[in-house]
């Protein structure tokens, strides 16, 4: 049963795996999910899919300079070509606005902010203009006759080149993101650093000039002095586009008054507000279809700002219009992680624990927004290696590159790809087993992490078993027998074995739940998630049903269209689906199970709680009369009010309540809020293991073997957290072993913009046969004690490879992520890292 | 026709990258045509060489039988430039012909030697021969005036014999000298984009558009230089003007053909005791 | 004028069923003509709207450029066979295994099952700028941004760079090479037999092409002498990822031993230049010595003499020498325990 998710947390060493689905019928087991048929079939529609009737196509023009202002536009010939229907210049999208959120607060409008088409593009890459027609090739034949004066504008695409006295500024009124003291914005600063401040950039070694954004904890000098080891190390981590196989394209039409937008999303409830405030239009003038979406990694989380582009065409021309992306759209408009630049100075206590922690960063925020990332980096690195005393300073940089956004772990991979190569080299220094190590550095329980607020008092999770995780994933990667292994070196191959700690969050709270139990006596449940493939979508639900004791076969799921009237859902970023959902699926279960028992007791008498609900019906409790889940939804409509959605749950977000009402009257609907209290914020831990084989005459390696072993709570979905823990995994083991950007820093422009070029990792790249595990132990702090795994597993993935490859080749071989022949093979022969660190997109 | 051919730079701007290659052909055939309407007329209408009678024509005296027209270091200039000038054309333009072999390295080893010959020639014209020899004078823009009338049948005195180069002479060594200084100039730039050996290649000092008017500035002067060489190398083997050709090659000419065109006055030739060196060889030594 | 980056123009496209036809329609329309084998290099250069020809010559109903055919000692093989075809066949894989090797790293095996030899040999530089649509020096400009003080050159050339400094793309070329293979091109004049090698030219030649292909012709097969089959072979590709990558480099050998001397060798390899690279210098050096370890490091020290790195490419100075080593003398495989 759902609420049996407790454990005891007075001895949490003693804590032990648990087998998946103990203690519930439909948690913890494998299924197929209602959605899979269609995708292997190829009958699930993507955005591209949908066709309407009249549908034009637009195509966009990008921008070829990576800082202009565009000064003038003389579309005359491509308008007069048959076929063309209109162009749509930066004019014509609504500007920047002030929005209220979901809290009901004033969002100020964001004057740095992006729009979908710009007049000064901050980027080579940035759309701005589109051309409607009646087919693509008309689109793209117009575009090639609009000419297209532009001024060139001073350019950054290196943020320590941004920071040289009298270096380049992104934007002509500033290049750093600082706080905001007025706010919890950021507001754009100008930030030079001195010569003096570059003295040891020929070394290798981050500059460390002033960073606006600092915070500490403990006593970080003091904790310095007493280190029996003290390490200062400088790493450079990969730009990574998201590369999501469905591309932002859209499609959008108008009809009665409403718009109607078919596109990828991480989220189809909340990505309605957000196309509301990008059109300056009514929410409840906007249906928003999204059935399917080809990946989203944070990059999606409300839809691309692009989607206003054939929306507004579509006003224009009174027709519907399809703005497809191609590849090379997809890589500038897509999104990608940011690049962090970091320098951290560790010490080191003899058993390899870590006494003080010193850590500046610079982020490369790209082209528009302040990136979080570098925050996240240093609250990622003070929960994960729980150093006593703790520095953290950053310098978030604006450069004129592709915009950045959330990508899995953002912040938190990049912290572990950092901090992780100086745990394996003090591990070697010190003499100490890698696992040993990090296994000092824990987090345990209810950790701690961050700086301490106002009242003193510092952030803790919820809980954390990654020390359990850490020993069984050791016990089943069988560490001690590979890391002892002899000889490493065999003829040209050396292989290496690496470990490595990882998280991320793994969860929000306070969303809702949509049950409609229908006259036919089908349990039916409405979400406004998005289906990114990752299938908590559908596994969410196995929280009502097994509150319920319906059988899955029972229970149908309706999703990817607000116009079907979908509760308060939360998104899709954040690993927050699983915790944050089943959450609200527990929750709107037991009041689904109220109404059904309320129901039952005024058809047949008595008192609610004298019925019990299972196996599709609600009946006396120790045998009589009942009702079926067909007759009980009869007898809501009639009953009418709170039992059939005329009245609403009171608790309930407004977006619910709207569905609701929609709803009233097709069966028994019973809506809920997520209310349940949480000691603590939900972050998920994994373990991870990798071996590899260089061959040191090529520089090239092959990961012979990886392991991950997760502490995400419960199991909801084995098949899919198997999904989750492996395919994130390669998520990062990309970063280390090949994705990647190439800038070319005159131009400013990107020139590696195709997979062949950026080199996303393929099915050969990873081990055919790659491992994981996971605790199923509960988290206390949620009712079925399970928490988010979408990116907890990357920055792991990425760490254990490199890792292994220092545990091969020694700690002098790179600088930098991703890792390829090439810094190998020199660096091994120069016996020191040849590839500098501080230069980007190589 | 387009004179330029134009692409789009990496900034979407359209920017010259060098002059349409159909250039050549143009610059080859007008080189030909000129060629061929000069010696029809020479042969059709043969005009009368006259030239009006000049005071200090009187008396031959002193004029030794062979009047020293070019230094030797002169003539080497001439011939080593000649050499690198007919490299640099047949490295440049065989290729665009469709005729391919590798010739960077030809075309800027030749053009460095070009380059050298050229400061030589600077130098030595300017500070050791009578550089305004080559300059055209009043007398010659007079006489151009009055053979101009008199070609089209109007009233005007007979031309002077020339000084010690014709007028024709002394516009072509201008025209050489500004193809030249365009061709050079841009090319020791040209070098920076090219595996030199020399120089660190960086292809980025200058803007775009700059490298590209450059490139065409280059290019209008090289197809400049194939109708010049064409017509040059026809002069040089015309019966009439082969006096000359062969003063080029020995550095004398004979007194017959000096007192016939040259006039005493405007070149004056020393008496033989005089060392050559000190009888005002002039500036356009070599052209 | 803006720039668009997918749409493929509109162009005729011409189907011919006999090579001669194929041919004629290359010579009628000459420059306006575009020959497409597999596709995989034409799509992109078509997508990308930088190549728009008024006609394209689809060769894939050419049955008659297609397969292999034992010829003589030898194996011909039409330039229109797949690479899939020519890795699985087994007189290939029995005695030109360097062949089958090299052709099986291509790309992918959507890709080889798409891809042709012919279209392989004859494919165009990878270089990102070139690809991109900038105007270098092999688009007909006059500038190479690979290699200026801040170029991006990490994959491209030591060797052979004339202005450009684009590298050869082909897996198959080098060991075609290896092979002493012919190329048999049909051109307006009549038929071209050519030494493999001398099929790619060098940009000091022509910096606008990778192959000696002109206007109008056409190439038909590709025919291997049964001078080395069954020979010693050795075939090696370094690439960034296991699956869809080109070559960083790649190297054949074939060799004939009389007990462990080289009696005779010939070896190549590519993407360290503008062409493929047969190496003459290594051939003759080892020709008599014991294909060993020693001889290797010899080998290796000779093939990289006079190259020349860019800013992001040393690498392959110390790669060229270690495969060149493992032509001659291939490492032992590493048995773990």
């Amino acid at each position: 049963m759902a609420d049996g998710a407790t454990v005891d947390l007075s001895n949490v060493e003693s804590l032990k795996p648990r087998p998946f689905g103990e203690g519930y019928k439909l948690i913890g087991r494998d299924f197929s999910t209602s959605d899979l048929v269609a995708k292997v079939t190829g009958r699930a529609k993507y955005a591209e899919d949908f066709r309407a009737e009249g549908m034009l196509f637009c195509r966009l023009v990008l921008s070829p300079m990576p800082h202009a202002r565009v000064k003038r536009i003389n579309a005359e010939k491509a308008l007069a070509m048959p076929g063309v229907r209109a162009i749509l210049t930066p004019s014509e999208v609504p500007g920047h606005a002030d929005y209220v959120n979901d809290n009901g607060q004033t969002i100020k409008a964001d004057k740095w902010g992006e729009l979908a088409l710009a007049d000064e593009p901050m980027y080579q890459g940035e759309p701005i203009l589109a051309v409607a027609a009646v087919d693509e090739l008309t689109c793209a034949e117009a575009i090639e006759k609009i000419e297209i004066e532009m001024e060139p504008l001073p350019f950054a695409t290196d943020p320590l080149e941004s920071l040289r006295p009298n270096g380049p500024n992104a934007r002509l009124d500033g290049n750093v993101w600082a706080p905001d003291p007025h706010s919890r914005d950021s507001t754009l600063t100008t930030l030079k650093w001195t010569k003096d401040d570059f003295a040891e950039y020929d070394q290798g070694r981050l500059p460390m000039g002033s960073a606006p954004e600092k915070w500490s904890y403990g006593d970080v000098d003091a904790g310095l002095k007493d280190a029996a080891l003290i390490l200062d190390e400088t790493f450079l981590t990969p730009d990574v586009s998201h590369q999501c196989l469905e591309p932002r394209t859209t499609m959008a039409y108008w009809q009665n008054g409403k718009l109607f937008v078919y596109t990828g999303t991480q989220s189809t409830g909340q990505t309605v507000p957000a196309i509301a405030r990008w059109m300056q239009m009514s929410e409840d003038k906007i249906v928003f279809v999204s059935e399917y979406t080809g990946g989203g990694f944070g990059s999606k989380i409300t839809g691309a700002q692009t989607l206003v582009i054939p929306a507004l065409l579509s006003k224009k021309l009174r027709a519907p219009v399809m703005m497809r992306i191609s590849r090379e759209e997809e890589h500038f408009i897509g999104r990608a992680r940011p690049g962090i630049r970091g320098r951290v100075k560790i010490g080191f206590a003899r058993d390899g624990r870590i006494t003080a922690l010193d850590m500046f960063l610079v982020s490369d925020a790209g082209s528009y927004g302040s990136s979080g990332d570098g925050g996240s980096c240093g609250s990622i690195t003070s929960l994960l290696y729980q150093p006593p005393a703790m520095r953290w300073r950053n310098v978030t940089v604006a450069t004129n590159t592709p915009p950045r956004s959330a990508q899995s772990a953002p912040g938190g991979m990049q912290a572990i790809a950092i901090m992780e190569p100086i745990l394996s080299k003090a591990a070697r220094k010190l003499g100490v087993d890698q696992v040993a190590l990090r296994r000092v550095n824990c987090p345990e329980g209810k950790a701690e992490y961050g700086p301490a607020n106002h009242k003193g008092e510092r952030a803790h999770v919820t809980s954390c078993y990654l020390k359990q995780a850490l020993d069984y994933g050791a016990e089943q990667f069988k560490w001690q027998q590979r890391a002892a292994q002899q000889p490493k070196r065999m003829g040209t191959k050396v292989r290496g074995v690496g470990a490595a700690l990882s998280c991320f969050h793994g969860g929000s709270s306070g969303f809702d739940g949509l049950i409609v139990i229908t006259p036919e006596g089908r349990v039916r449940i409405h979400t406004g998630i998005g289906n990114l493939g990752t299938e908590a979508l559908i596994d969410v639900h196995r929280a009502a049903a097994e509150v319920l004791d319906v059988p899955w076969e029972a229970v149908d799921i309706v999703w990817g269209d607000t116009a079907k009237n979908l509760p308060y859902s939360c998104h899709s970023g954040g690993s927050q689906t699983i915790h944050a959902m089943t959450r609200a699926g527990h929750a709107v279960g037991l009041e689904c199970r109220q109404r059904l028992q309320e129901v039952a007791a005024k058809a047949l008498g008595g008192q609610p709680e004298e019925y019990e609900v299972a196996n599709l019906h609600v009946v006396r409790k120790g045998g009589g009369a009942g009702l079926s889940f067909a007759q009980a939804a009869q007898k809501a409509i009639q009953l009418g009010g709170i039992y059939d959605g005329h009245e609403v749950n009171p608790d309930v977000n407004k977006v619910t309540k709207q569905a609701a009402i929609a709803l009233a009257g097709q069966g028994l609907i019973a809506t809920a809020r997520d209310k349940y209290p949480h000691d603590g914020d939900s972050f998920s831990f994994l373990s991870c293991f990798a071996e590899v084989e260089v061959d040191v005459e090529t520089g090239v390696y092959r990961i012979v073997d990886y392991l991950a072993y997760a502490d995400v709570g419960t199991v909801i979905h084995p098949a899919a957290l198997r999904g989750q823990v492996l395919g994130r995994s390669t998520l990062g083991i990309a970063h280390a072993i090949g994705q990647k950007w190439v800038i070319d820093p005159q131009y400013g422009a990107t020139v590696a913009k195709r997979f062949y070029q950026n080199k996303p990792p393929t099915i050969l790249d990873v081990p055919v046969d790659m491992q994981w595990g996971a605790l199923n132990i509960p988290d206390p702090e949620t009712p079925v004690g399970a928490r988010g795994c979408g990116e907890p597993p990357v920055g792991g993935g990425c760490a254990a490879i490199l890792n292994a490859l220092s545990d091969a080749l020694g700690d002098e071989i790179f600088q930098r992520a991703p890792v390829n022949a090439d810094t190998i093979l020199t660096s091994y022969e120069a016996g020191r890292p040849m590839q500098e660190a501080l230069t980007a997109h190589i | 026709m387009e004179l330029i051919q134009w692409a789009i730079s990496p900034w979407g701007r359209t920017v010259p990258i060098h002059i349409a290659w159909s250039l050549i052909w143009i610059a080859a055939i007008a080189a030909f045509c000129f060629m061929i309407v000069h010696a029809l007329y020479l042969i059709i209408v043969k005009p009368p060489k006259r030239f009006a009678e000049s005071k200090a024509e009187a008396s031959a005296a002193g004029i030794p039988e062979r009047v020293p027209r070019h230094t030797l270091a002169a003539r080497l200039f001439h011939w080593i430039m000649a050499a690198s000038m007919f490299t640099l054309l047949i490295t440049a333009f065989l290729p665009k012909a469709g005729i391919d072999f590798n010739w960077v390295v030809y075309h800027w080893i030749a053009g460095c030697v070009l380059t050298v010959s050229i400061l030589f020639h600077i130098v030595h014209a300017s500070f050791f021969l009578d550089f305004w020899s080559i300059w055209p004078d009043k007398t010659d823009l007079i006489d151009a005036r009055n053979r101009t009338l008199r070609f089209f049948g109007k009233d005007a005195p007979l031309p002077r014999k020339f000084a010690k180069y014709p007028l024709e002479n002394k516009l072509y060594h201008g025209a050489v000298m500004i193809a030249g200084l365009a061709v050079i100039v841009t090319g020791l730039f040209m070098m920076k984009r090219v595996q030199t050996g020399l120089f660190v290649r960086n292809p980025y000092l200058f803007s775009d558009m700059t490298w590209g008017m450059m490139y065409v500035l280059h290019g209008l002067a090289g197809v400049g230089f194939i109708a010049l060489t064409i017509m040059h190398v026809y002069m040089g083997v015309r019966p009439e003007k082969f006096p000359i050709t062969k003063s080029m090659i020995f550095g004398w000419m004979s007194r017959d053909f000096y007192l016939e065109e040259h006039d005493r006055g405007r070149w004056a030739v020393q008496a033989q005791s005089t060392p050559p060196a000190q009888q005002g060889y002039s500036a356009s030594d070599g052209d | 004028m803006a720039v668009i980056r997918d749409v493929m123009p509109a162009f005729d496209l011409l189907q011919p069923g006999s090579a001669t036809e194929a041919q004629k329609l290359l010579e009628q329309y000459g420059a306006d003509a575009w020959v497409m084998a597999g596709g995989l290099d034409s799509f992109d250069w078509l997508k990308d709207r930088i190549k728009k020809p008024k006609v394209l010559v689809d060769l894939s109903g050419v049955d008659e450029l297609k397969g292999v055919h034992a010829q003589g000692d030898g194996v011909e093989i039409g330039a229109m066979t797949t690479l899939t075809e020519i890795a699985n066949h087994p007189l290939i894989q029995k005695s030109y295994g360097v062949l089958a090797q090299a052709v099986e790293l291509v790309a992918s095996p959507q890709i080889r099952n798409q891809g042709t030899l012919g279209g392989n040999v004859s494919q165009d530089a990878r270089c990102w700028y070139y690809r991109g649509g900038w105007p270098c020096y092999r688009a007909g400009g006059n500038i190479c941004y690979a290699d200026t003080p801040v170029g991006r050159n990490r994959e491209h050339a030591i060797f052979g760079a004339d202005r450009c400094v684009a590298v050869h793309p082909s897996d198959s070329a080098p060991a075609l090479i290896a092979l002493d293979a012919k190329f048999l091109i049909r051109t307006p004049q009549g038929e071209r037999v050519v030494d493999a090698e001398d099929y790619f030219v060098g940009p000091e030649t022509d910096i606008t092409k990778l192959n000696i292909l002109g206007s109008g012709d056409l190439l038909t097969a590709i025919r291997i002498p049964g001078t080395w089959a069954g020979a010693k072979f050795y075939f090696e590709k370094v690439r960034d990822r296991n699956v869809w990558d080109f070559p960083l480099m790649n190297v054949a050998s074939a060799i004939r031993l009389s007990g462990n001397t080289i009696d005779q060798i010939r070896i190549a390899v590519n993407a360290v230049a503008p062409r493929p690279m047969r190496l003459k210098a290594v051939e003759d050096a080892v020709r008599g010595k014991p294909a060993d370890a020693d001889t290797g490091e010899m080998a290796g020290k000779i093939a990289i003499q006079g190259a020349v790195p860019l800013q992001f490419n040393a690498y392959k100075i110390p790669l060229m020498r270690n495969l060149v080593k493992r032509a001659i003398a291939p490492p032992e495989e590493a048995q773990w325990s």
